[in-house]
């Protein structure tokens, strides 16, 4: 997730974030949040990415280096690291179902030179949310 | 001032009694209402039943995860994340499960960290028949005992078609 979280590998410390559970109540979830989910491949690991679509959205790949338009199926969400170089996401284990989400992560609270809000940004161009 | 002093202890112990009741049902066990016959005859054997039937569920299984062939569970919907479902475990990952798609039969792998659910009631049931395989992120806990109504109280017992699930790697 660099460089939002952990922007320097020689960081003697990993950042800390704030997760916050209140979102579980209605699963409602925005374009660009970063949340906290369990592994599809192995339960008993969590991964924090950023959601880049929505059930129902299409959502723009490359497969094998050819581009390709992939729908959100209904209860699934795709996440996507932000240092794509470096991302185990959506675009190795598929779209992932919301029932797998653990939490939303809203600030970062540590170290304290980078302690602040975490912002909803995401690829516009390559997300369609048309019905 | 006694009035209020004892209306207050009483609130006090109310809360205390309620976050116990909370905490309990949210990290070791809780009771749920069966909906529907998707696991009949195992609950809810006759729809003419006034009442569901109530089964405890125990989240213990969530520690770590191991789960055995024909266990019942409660999981998300991975369509619909809002619904949870009760279904029984048929295969773990790595097995090989035979399935009929299409009226043709097929043998599926089950990918790692997935688990293949099938309700008892072939019939009437929303499965990993229509859904596949699904995350094993997705249990929410194990049911272990049918505790309502009082002439149906008892084990779970873990049964599966073992003929259509091969465990070999």
């Amino acid at each position: 997730m660099s460089p939002t979280f952990n922007p320097r590998a020689r960081n003697f410390t990993d950042d800390y974030v704030l997760v916050e559970k209140f979102c579980l109540k209605k699963y409602e979830f925005s374009h660009g949040d970063v949340v906290v989910f369990c592994s599809p491949s192995n339960h008993k690991e969590k991964h924090i990415k950023r959601i880049i679509a929505l059930p129902g959205d299409w959502i723009g790949t490359t497969h094998n280096s050819h581009d390709d338009v992939l729908k959100v199926p209904k209860g699934h969400c795709w996440v996507e690291g932000d240092n794509s170089a470096s991302s185990m996401d959506s675009r190795s284990f598929g779209p992932i179902p919301l029932g797998l989400v653990k939490g939303r992560v809203t600030h970062v609270v540590w170290p304290p030179q980078r302690i602040g809000l975490v912002e909803r940004v995401f690829p516009q161009e390559r997300v369609s949310s048309f019905k | 001032m006694g009035t209020q002093s004892l209306l207050w202890n009483s609130v006090k112990k109310f809360l205390t009694c309620g976050l116990i009741g909370l905490t309990i049902s949210d990290r070791y066990a809780s009771i749920v209402p069966v909906r529907g016959a998707s696991m009949s005859p195992t609950f809810n054997p006759r729809a003419r039943n006034f009442t569901d039937d109530y089964v405890l569920v125990e989240k213990f299984c969530l520690k770590k995860y191991e789960f055995s062939h024909g266990d019942v569970v409660v999981f998300c919907s991975p369509s619909n994340h809002k619904e949870k479902h009760i279904k029984r475990i048929i295969a773990l990952p790595g097995d090989w499960i035979g399935t009929t798609h299409n009226s043709h039969d097929d043998v599926l792998k089950v990918p790692k960290g997935h688990c293949w659910v099938e309700g008892d009631n072939s019939a009437s049931s929303m499965d990993s028949r229509s859904f596949g395989p699904i995350p094993l992120g997705l249990v929410k806990g194990r049911v272990t005992h049918v505790v309502w109504p009082p002439q149906r109280i008892g084990l779970v017992e873990r049964v599966f078609p073992q003929e259509r699930v091969s465990s070999f790697k």
